[in-house]
């Protein structure tokens, strides 16, 4: 087990350093001059010269890049060109935000999807079953701007039943998470930004629920479960359930990780404060340091959750372990 | 005999189509699917002789009058913008960009994907570890920031838009491939092939090809609707192509102009063709799943 987790854990920092290679290439890559990576234009020609110094920027490519890296490890991440504030202090705020938000959209399509699955596979074939099945994949098929914009429209607009943005009220800045946590108006409006989450994704949770329950079904011990007169919503949760679980832990990683890709359009549409909006703002402002750290960042959270699902799946089914070995 | 040759190969042809028709036929939902593609097709192809109006063409109603934010009407199907755009006219266009840009970058992914996914899993060893690690460092790439960077730092083109969605977008379906693959190559008849002497290259298109093919066909669907979903997702963000007009984009416009409030006609109709042409693609590779993955035929 523990060789299985330090093997993979190579894996992930490997494919870390990959991203943030392929990141300093791109920057590198810019029309134009390659220092706008750091320094901005607006500057004064004095200041340019000794950023360019302060960052190697004079430097031979292969320098600069060795230098890049050092910094990324050493956590210096630059300033913005926008507000001059540190990149990483930015993050640090933005990131919790973006966690919170997220956490809070997973939960429900978790915890509605998987019920939801269970049902449409005991009642399979009758209408809950069809009716969520195209109800599931209309809603895929709904891009969250689309879902979110038609959210605020109604319940927002229409009925004034949510705030339209923000995490807070203008003017009541929370120190601190507890704090936040704490705001009612926080929870008012997290809502609308949580069920456009919920709504993209449940039918993901939801279809391979139902389709590995029906699989699961067809075993022997669930008719030996049957046989020996348990009943049907026992045999149903404790023990088909159960089981099916293994195959939508193995799509929840990979569905996380789209997640926070999803996080972009959300944030941007609530104005919700987290890296997704942050990373949309400074690419139009062409505010590079922040750009290139929130996708780094983002990123980094990507693979840390693909990385946590490999581990947490074979734990859960030994199996894997055998298999992983036989395929590296 | 070339002439019996190529006989032989148009019957084949005809064959796989009578055989995919009925695949699509056989469900209500994936039909349904098909009819609807056909007919944005349809549009897309003649968008131009459809659109009464050019996209950014400010228009006037019978009486003269300048027309902004008209709700739908007989003269304005569907309404007409802040700017007194012919909204039917921007949708007809857009059907044009959005079906490009899904069908350019799912065919060359799905191109990319299955080719990767084929050789990685025929040879194995060293290069499947190679390729396979590449996969992952994908897998590690947010998709929408990575879409926001590219088109950030080298301007709001189509072909960035579309470069962007294909360099991430075959990450799955080369995953997948590979995965038949290694359980195909392990069939009696590959060995067979091999004892004949058939060349690698033969074995991989000739042989292992044909039976990915569904699997392909319905990766393939899958990554039309991701791209489209992509495109509308960036271009709501502002960053598609700023030159031609799109249906995310058409959204990207209502959001700027602050008119979410009052145009409900100026969301609805862009909103309802992407979810109407992602949800029939969808249905469509539903249909391709069943034979894909027969297991699931008996539920």
């Amino acid at each position: 087990m523990l060789d299985y987790v330090l093997r993979r854990l190579v894996y992930t920092l490997i494919t870390v350093f990959a991203v943030a290679s392929i990141l300093f290439v791109l920057f590198r890559m810019l029309p134009g001059e390659p220092t706008l990576q750091v320094i901005s234009p607006a500057m004064d020609p004095a200041v340019q010269e000794r950023m360019k110094e302060a960052f190697g920027l004079n430097q031979p490519v292969g320098l600069q890049y060795l230098i890049y890296l050092k910094n990324l490890v050493t956590l210096e991440w630059g300033r913005s060109f926008v507000s001059a504030q540190e990149v990483t202090d930015i993050l640090s705020y933005r990131f919790w935000n973006t966690i919170l938000l997220m956490a809070a959209g997973m939960c429900l399509t978790l915890v509605l999807g998987i019920g939801m699955g269970i049902i449409m596979a005991w009642k399979r074939n009758s209408p809950v079953d069809v009716g969520g099945t195209i109800v599931g994949l209309v809603f895929q098929a709904a891009p969250p701007f689309i879902t979110g914009l038609l959210l605020l429209m109604v319940l927002s607009y229409r009925l004034g039943l949510f705030p339209t943005g923000g995490m807070y009220p203008p003017g009541a800045r929370p120190d601190g998470l507890l704090d936040l946590l704490l705001m009612p108006e926080f929870w008012h409006r997290i809502v609308l930004p949580t069920l456009t989450v919920g709504m993209y994704y449940i039918s993901t949770p939801m279809l391979i629920m139902r389709d590995s329950m029906l699989e699961v079904l067809g075993s022997d011990f669930i008719e030996l479960a049957r046989a020996k007169g348990l009943k049907p919503r026992v045999v149903m949760f404790r023990h088909a359930a159960r089981n099916a679980l293994l195959g939508v832990v193995t799509i929840a990683g990979i569905m996380v990780g789209f997640a926070v890709g999803g996080q972009v359009v959300v944030e941007s549409l609530f104005s919700w404060p987290g890296m997704g909006q942050l990373m949309v703002e400074s690419a139009a402002s062409h505010d590079y340091p922040v750009a290139q750290g929130t996708f780094l960042m983002l990123a980094i959270l990507v693979i840390s959750l693909n990385f946590l699902t490999d581990i947490l799946y074979s734990y859960l089914d030994p199996r894997i372990k055998i298999t992983a070995k036989g395929m590296n | 005999m070339v002439s019996s040759h190529l006989k032989r190969r148009l019957k084949y042809l005809r064959l796989a189509l009578v055989e995919h028709y009925r695949i699509i036929n056989a469900n209500p939902l994936s039909r349904f699917g098909f009819w609807v593609i056909v007919v944005f097709t349809l549009v897309a192809l003649f968008a131009p002789l459809i659109a009464p109006y050019d996209p950014w063409e400010m228009v006037y109603d019978s009486e003269g009058n300048f027309a902004a934010l008209q709700p739908p009407s007989w003269e304005f199907p569907m309404g007409t913008t802040h700017l007194g755009y012919d909204l039917f006219s921007q949708l007809v266009l857009a059907t044009r960009t959005t079906l490009l840009i899904g069908a350019t970058s799912g065919l060359i992914s799905i191109i990319i994907g299955a080719n990767i996914g084929l050789i990685a899993g025929y040879y194995g060893g060293k290069l499947d570890e190679v390729l396979m690690r590449l996969t992952d460092i994908l897998y590690g790439m947010p998709f929408l920031p990575f879409i926001i960077v590219l088109i950030a730092l080298f301007g709001r083109k189509l072909e960035f838009v579309i470069l962007a969605i294909v360099l991430i977008i075959w990450r799955t379906s080369a995953r997948v491939i590979r995965a038949q693959t290694i359980s195909i190559k392990q069939r009696q008849f590959i060995a067979m092939a091999k004892a004949r002497g058939a060349s690698d290259f033969r074995i991989i298109y000739k042989h292992i090809l044909p039976n990915v093919l569904p699997l392909l066909l319905l990766y393939a669907a899958f990554n039309i609707a991701w791209s489209i979903i992509t495109e509308a997702s960036a271009s709501f963000l502002g960053f598609g192509d700023g030159e031609t007009i799109s249906w995310g984009g058409m959204l990207y416009e209502l959001w700027l102009s602050g008119k979410t409030r009052v145009a409900w006609w100026w969301f609805a109709s862009p909103s309802v063709c992407i979810i109407l042409l992602v949800t029939s693609l969808v249905f469509v590779s539903r249909a391709y799943e069943e034979v894909a993955n027969p297991r699931l035929r008996k539920r």
